[in-house]
């Protein structure tokens, strides 16, 4: 028993051990999953696939080039932000952090976040260089809250096959519409010669469906989402034409039904139908399927941003980013926070290579990006993105009730005006309780 | 003798059900280790893959090659021993002296344990994180123990339990002179081991399933328990690209609770059927 008490004892008095060295120590924290088993140690990060894989190596290169710093690095489960506001509450928030753009106003408008204007000077960074997406994703009130380091949003991922079939390919590319109209003829035909659905959607348990495709189509119209920080405006007739669009194409069974995300994903990896509209984050699993030979997407994929139904062509989108919570810091850790930035910004190509849009025109330009699958038919999304207004918070929660209310009115669950309604006034009990 | 009497009354449709009923329940376990034994890329397109081999320890091999997995464990091995150590001491002497010892506001103080049990532990984590902060308790074994030795529950199952032993066997031994420790130590806890045994399988299976309040209290990876570690492990959409790597992290955070199950049956069952409170 006393021997048993003691071990207890040292184990405890093990876990209370600090380090002791001359670097200094930068506390990082991201998601995007742990694969040290596969990566750890690496240096090549040319070598490295996927984002966990990717940012494991970069971070371990940052280390080798970097010997007189240290990243501690913290993997916490995806978002990772329940972990991060309770260190805030603890005074001990990490020195850097990935955190998605929609979300950056909830803590900066609470001077959670430092503005890394500063950083980015030292650093030899201009805002000038980021794509206008990834620029209005990081700025809030004229200041700058996070590296941006990609941009992802909607693509229509497309079997063209399938679309060979259908009779929607000219000079190897596929035919995608440019009305609403367009659309449900083309899926009519895609059908009738297929026998299958022209749309693969996750309608179930999947807001962030839905709510991109209404953010998506109204946004294209000139819609003004939210007119201030406390209202959205989804109810209009607008809203009601994007909404009726989709109701219209679960009405005809164009699209799949009653699918989640991972039966959307298997639908289209099997060859089930003929558009998953997903995002720029399964470019790298689709892809390994189109170049595995015997697999039903085999030579048989292309991938797009979301086409121009009406008005303009733009497309809702977010992006991931690298921010510095707000916390006493020596002048030896805000230069290195500055390093930290400029390699990552030397290496967004790397990332790039995950399927995501880079963060930098200069890598969105070079060569190497171009010449990666499919990169420069995803490439515009970088131009046509628009992300949510910076002065809007809950960002996240906002997208998973208004996903939820409109798959139940494309679905046809709910009559469209009551999706629309409801959608409106969940949103504006949500930010009327925002300070 | 009697057990088998009772088998022996079963008819077949009846110990059909009970097969029925059986392999409905284990169904989704063999499901997910068949998951967990095939190569994630073959599952990204057909689950139904699970259903023939060829079959790997691939994702298991990826577990362990985390080198932060063991420490998890031990994490998880160390909280869920020291709380239920904590709550078996703690309920039982708070049980006793509710039920035996009389002194003032007694009535009223066990109300208050009661009440609780009505409390959901949601509704105190903000104060409760903050106390942790003021105090430095974040990122320790403490700060991850102390918060589960709040334990209403095991308070008031324990009074009962002690109310239930004769009073006559305490009034002998103050007769033999033995002080009300010795009665509690050598008298009363010997013959509370039924209920500690239900007590300590239920602590245990709470603090090592628990996921809420590691989360927010161990921020640093190497202060994770098994539930928080094998949750941010996970690389994003999981459920898709990784369902089979997902599925042996949930077969392997399982492993402990199943021994736990297996060695302890017979007091789950006890407790499950309120047979333990007599």
């Amino acid at each position: 028993m006393k021997r048993a008490a003691a071990a207890l004892l040292a184990l405890l008095a093990l876990g209370s051990c600090a380090r002791a060295d001359h670097r200094t120590h930068l506390y990082l924290q991201r998601f995007f999953g742990e694969c040290g088993a596969e990566y750890g140690g690496g240096t090549d990060i040319a070598k490295a696939e996927g984002e966990c894989g990717i940012i494991t190596t970069m971070v371990d290169r940052f280390n080798a080039e970097n010997p007189d710093i240290h990243i501690d690095v913290n993997v916490v489960a995806w978002p990772g932000y329940p972990q991060l506001t309770a260190q805030v509450a603890a005074r001990d928030p990490p020195d850097l952090v990935t955190m998605h753009e929609g979300v950056i106003s909830d803590y900066a408008s609470k001077g959670l976040l430092e503005p890394v204007d500063g950083y980015l000077r030292a650093a030899g960074i201009s805002p000038k260089d980021f794509t206008e997406a990834a620029r209005q994703g990081v700025t809030m009130q004229g200041h700058v809250y996070g590296l941006p380091w990609d941009t992802h949003g909607g693509l229509f991922h497309v079997n063209t096959a399938l679309f060979a079939k259908a009779g929607l390919m000219r000079g190897g590319k596929p035919v995608l519409p440019n009305t609403p109209e367009e659309l449900i003829a083309q899926a009519r035909q895609f059908q009738q010669r297929t026998g299958k659905p022209y749309l693969i959607q996750s309608n179930v348990g999947d807001p962030a469906f839905a709510a991109r495709n209404q953010y998506t189509y109204m946004m294209a119209q000139g819609a003004v989402l939210f007119p201030d920080a406390h209202h959205i405006r989804l109810n209009t007739p607008i809203g009601v034409e994007v909404a009726d669009f989709f109701r219209r194409i679960n009405a005809e069974r164009l699209g799949t039904q009653n699918m989640d995300t991972p039966a959307a994903i298997a639908a289209f990896i099997n060859g089930e139908g003929g558009i998953y509209p997903t995002g720029t984050w399964m470019i790298g699993s689709f892809e390994q399927e189109a170049t595995t030979p015997g697999r039903p997407l085999y030579r048989s994929y292309a991938v797009f941003p979301y086409p121009r139904l009406w008005g303009q062509h733009v497309e809702f989108v977010s992006g991931h980013s690298w921010v510095v919570p707000t916390h006493k810091r020596t002048p030896q850790q805000r230069a290195a926070v500055a390093r930290f930035f400029r390699f990552m910004a030397a290496h967004n190509y790397d990332w790039a290579r995950t399927g995501h849009i880079p963060a930098f025109e200069a890598v969105l330009n070079d060569p190497r990006f171009k010449a990666l699958p499919h990169r420069s038919d995803i490439a515009p999304l970088a131009a046509i993105g628009r992300p949510l207004p910076s002065y809007v918070q809950r960002q996240n929660a906002i997208e998973g009730l208004v996903g939820e209310e409109m798959a139940a009115g494309f679905t046809g669950q709910k009559p469209v005006p009551r999706a629309l309604a409801d959608a409106e006034r969940r949103v504006n009990d949500l930010l009327g309780s925002v300070e | 003798m009697a057990a088998s009497l009772q088998r022996g009354r079963l008819t077949a449709p009846g110990w059909a059900a009970l097969v029925l009923g059986a392999l409905i329940m284990v169904a989704p376990l063999l499901w997910t280790l068949l998951l967990s034994l095939k190569h994630n890329g073959e599952l990204v397109g057909h689950s139904g893959a699970a259903l023939h081999g060829p079959y790997t320890l691939e994702n298991y091999a990826a577990i362990f090659g985390n080198s932060l997995t063991t420490r998890w464990l031990l994490n998880s091995a160390i909280v869920a021993v020291g709380q239920t150590a904590g709550v078996l001491v703690l309920a039982s002497l708070a049980g006793y002296a509710f039920a035996r010892l009389e002194f003032p506001f007694r009535r009223t103080l066990f109300v208050i344990v009661l009440l609780g049990l009505a409390v959901p532990s949601q509704a105190v984590i903000l104060p409760q994180h903050q106390l942790f902060a003021w105090l430095h308790l974040h990122n320790s074994y403490p700060g991850l123990i102390l918060p589960g030795l709040v334990a209403p529950f095991g308070v008031f199952f324990m009074t009962t339990y002690m109310r239930g032993i004769p009073k006559e066997l305490d009034e002998a031994a103050l007769l033999d002179g033995a002080s009300r420790w010795t009665i509690f130590w050598k008298v009363i806890v010997p013959l509370t081991i039924p209920a500690q045994s239900t007590l300590a399988v239920f602590t245990f299976l709470g603090a090592w399933n628990d996921y809420w309040w590691p989360l927010i209290s161990a921020t640093r990876s190497d202060m994770y328990t098994l539930t928080v570690g094998l949750a941010a492990a996970q690389m994003n959409y999981a459920q898709t690209s990784g369902l089979g790597y997902l599925m042996a992290q949930a077969v392997f955070a399982s492993i402990p609770i199943f021994i736990v199950y297996i060695v302890f049956q017979k007091q789950i069952v006890r407790a499950m059927a309120g047979a333990a409170v007599r």
